[in-house]
């Protein structure tokens, strides 16, 4: 039995040293429309000569949360469309909290 | 269990601040995979790991003990170490060859100062680690409130894989939160009896809370297991294990479990955690090859990495030298290769030749003898010759240098003399050999007195020694009051230029030498460098001057204590074709060293020590007020049940001594620890003090 509502698959990963990572889930309804995705905040970006260290990305690859610092244990973003409506320390924790806001 | 599989070997440490429960924790281990047939006490003085008579006397671990043990199938090789901090250099070599550490806390006082310091040094050395919280039998044991400390002082995600059922003397057992189970011991049978049981209803709330959160944490560590969450609501028993093994490894998080050893209840599932969750030798990156000369030491990524495996060339460590009846034991850690006695090394850290004399697993001080020992291994080798702790051992075909240990600083002095004239020789070979055995021990003549200086970590430390000279190697000693182990550096850049010449009659002496010396950061140790162009210190004497600086660097210009952290460079000078030497450039480069330093602002360093101590609430006044008019600086106070823990910064040369006064000002009420912090300017008064003492 499932335990969520959405279909999670997953999304963007990280390259980096040893194995890739997945930085982004991606919630899909039962008519197979994306309603939701989870990203981890990533991070360091220069932007207009600032560095900033709390970066998501939207799914086209765009900066959608830009901060100098990383909020107190909210590496992950619940987002529904294009809107942040939560953040979580855990992936987990983030597709429920994006799941809990799709009412 | 010889030949063992790889994957069935744990190397684990138990670390703990003093009294949390180590030794006790082994005991246990010892009886419950059959190693022994009764558990002994430490307050009994009957436990395997403390075999030495001073711990037995003392009720405390001096040195660091190695067992092994099989749970499961799997081979467990364990080194129980001391908590006191004189004895850290224990820790510090362990954690270095360990694959993984069991760190006990104690259930009352949560994270305490020694626990922090050891934490410190197992993420210097990347060791895998699990939590276990004990004494939870303990009047005013608090799961949750230890648990939260780990969080606060370490700065980890801690994740609890086990609740308490009961707590203080109505703790019974566990909630198991990966099986979703309750554990029960029977009492009786020593712990050995324990059943599962349902989880208590007034707990199920709370532990599928906590259950929630171990699954949000530990499959986070790994894409696969979240897909399966997903898809089916849970993961399988398997698929938990491994995340959890994996995030162990890594550090994402710590594994918290816990229970009472003294009362014989939750050691053996926090084996099944050793087992299960503490990587083999083959789930570690290895260990890195040393830095070479000159080499960034942060350039570690470049640098190559030796993986275990028996098939590969022999490659191990020495870590710990023991002197007994029989001989010289060697402790190593074998990284790499097979090696059979009667083989031929390589000891690549000094570049000669060392013979595989016999080979023993040790079981604290009983031994068995091997012939074969391979990648995984830690054993003792008796007959190596000139092999010190930190050194490795290698073939002469891929005679490679594994990254050195660091050992801590000494803080203490005191002289000793020996009762009798005859025992002058004995004692020396006594204390070089003790020396030899550990590194946080330096021994050096006062070269103005005569007197044997013994520089240790504690007045502890150092009594211990003196007692191990006398039962070891007969010899009584009397001893001067504990010193203080003061340091000297200097506050401002200058130049100095020295000519040494003597050219009248026979074979002369003639040398130069331009030095600028300059302070740096505090640990930055003696650092130096040669600006010399053209030639004029020929190469050949350069040698010299880095060697006359660094040996009149051990008495320093204004007490005669050793002068760190500054760097010296040698910007130009002159030579005589007939006169000039090495002798003569080392002097030289004495006397400029003499000169130099008294024109760079030279001053005393002291050590500060962090102390913790813990008093009942009515007497924190008392203690804070008396801490401050030993020049400390307070910290934190920090309520933990009815007593405070107030912290500060205090010169050693204030504390000695000061366990009498604190326990009459609490009635015996209140305890306290000291490690050393950093080293500080003495303030003036002070100074003049140190320097009319010397004088």
């Amino acid at each position: 039995m499932r335990s969520s509502r959405l279909h999670w698959m997953r999304g963007r990963t990280e390259e980096g040293p040893g194995e890739a990572r997945t930085v982004e889930w991606i919630g899909w309804d039962e008519t197979g429309r994306a309603v939701a995705r989870v990203v981890r905040l990533q991070g360091p970006l220069f932007e207009g000569w600032r560095l900033y260290r709390a970066v998501a990305l939207d799914p086209d690859g765009r900066v959608v949360e830009l901060r100098p610092t990383p909020p107190e244990g909210a590496d992950w973003l619940a987002c529904i469309g294009g809107r942040v409506v939560g953040r979580a320390a855990l992936p987990l924790q983030a597709v429920r909290t994006a799941e809990a806001a799709l009412g | 269990m010889p030949g063992t599989p790889l994957e069935k070997i744990r190397n684990i440490g138990i670390t703990a601040h003093i009294d949390a429960g180590k030794t006790t924790t082994t005991e246990r281990i010892l009886y419950y995979t059959g190693m022994s047939y009764k558990i002994g006490e430490v307050h009994e003085g009957t436990t395997t790991t403390d075999y030495m008579d001073q711990e037995r006397e003392r009720g405390i671990t001096i040195t660091s003990a190695a067992v092994t043990c099989e749970w499961q199938g799997y081979r467990i090789n364990i080194i129980d170490t001391p908590g006191h901090i004189d004895f850290n250099i224990e820790v510090n070599r362990s954690l270095r060859v360990l694959d993984g550490a069991i760190f006990i806390i104690e259930g009352v006082a949560g994270v305490q100062p020694q626990s922090e310091t050891n934490w410190r040094l197992a993420d210097r050395y990347n060791v895998p680690r699990i939590i276990f919280i004990n004494k939870l039998d303990r009047t005013g044991a608090d799961f949750f409130r230890a648990t939260a400390t780990l969080k606060e002082k370490l700065d980890i995600v801690a994740l609890p894989l086990q609740l308490p059922i009961g707590i203080e003397d109505k703790f019974q057992g566990v909630v198991d939160l990966v099986e979703m189970k309750g554990v029960i011991w029977e009492g009786g049978e020593l712990g050995a009896k324990y059943h599962d049981a349902p989880i208590p209803a007034e707990l199920a709330e709370q532990a599928r809370e906590y259950r929630q959160l171990l699954l949000d944490t530990a499959l986070s560590v790994d894409d696969a297991a979240m897909e399966e969450y997903f898809e089916k609501g849970n993961v399988a028993l398997a698929t938990l294990k491994r995340c959890i093994k994996a995030g162990t490894i890594s550090g994402a998080f710590r594994p918290v479990l816990c229970g009472t050893a003294f009362k014989n209840k939750g050691v053996q599932p926090l084996l099944d955690a050793v087992v299960d969750y503490l990587p083999s030798p083959i789930d570690v990156p290895g260990i890195k090859v040393a830095a070479l000369e000159g080499e960034d030491e942060g350039a570690q990524a470049e640098r190559r990495v030796i993986k275990a495996d028996p098939k590969a060339p022999f490659a191990g460590l020495a870590f710990k030298i023991i002197n007994d009846k029989y001989g010289t034991l060697t402790f190593v850690r074998v990284y790499a290769g097979t090696l059979r006695s009667g083989d031929t090394v390589l000891n690549t850290t000094k570049g000669h030749r060392e013979r595989i004399g016999r080979m023993f697993q040790m079981h604290a001080d009983k031994r068995a003898e091997i012939k074969e020992v391979s990648a995984g291994d830690i054993v003792a080798f008796v007959g190596l010759k000139d092999t010190a702790t930190g050194d490795t051992l290698a073939v002469a075909g891929d005679p490679v240098v594994l990254e050195r240990m660091a050992f801590p600083v000494p803080v203490i002095d005191i002289s000793v003399e020996p009762r009798t004239k005859d025992a002058v020789e004995k004692m020396t070979l006594g204390l070089q050999k003790l020396a030899a055995e550990d590194p946080s021990l330096r021994l050096r003549t006062d070269p103005e007195s005569g007197q044997t200086i013994l520089s240790g970590m504690g007045e502890l430390h150092l009594e211990i020694i003196i007692d191990r000279l006398k039962r070891e190697y007969g010899v009584e000693a009397d001893i001067g009051e504990p010193q203080v182990a003061y340091r000297e550096t200097i506050s401002r850049a200058h130049t100095e230029t020295y000519t040494h010449k003597k050219q009248s009659g026979g074979a002369g002496q003639y040398a130069e030498v331009k030095v600028l010396f300059e302070p740096v950061e505090r640990n930055g140790g003696i650092v130096f460098e040669n600006k010399v162009v053209g030639g004029t210190v020929p190469k050949e004497y350069i040698p010299a001057v880095e060697k006359g600086i660094r040996a009149q660097a051990d008495t320093g210009v204004l007490a005669g204590f050793p002068t760190v952290d500054f760097r010296y460079t040698l910007l130009d000078g002159k030579y005589h074709d007939v006169d000039s030497s090495a002798l003569a450039f080392e002097i030289a480069a004495k006397a400029c060293f003499r000169e130099g330093m008294k024109k760079a602002a030279p001053i005393i360093l002291e050590p500060i020590m962090d102390v913790e101590v813990t008093t009942p609430q009515d007497h924190v006044g008392d203690v804070v007020g008396d801490l401050s008019r030993r020049r400390g600086l307070i910290q934190s106070q920090e309520s933990s049940g009815s007593t405070i823990i107030v912290r500060a910064h205090v010169p050693l040369k204030e504390m000695f001594g000061y366990i009498s006064d604190l326990r009459s000002m609490t009635k015996g009420r209140a305890s306290f620890t000291m490690q050393f912090h950093h080293y500080d300017p003495v303030p003036r008064a002070i100074a003049d003090e140190i320097m009319a003492k010397s004088a």
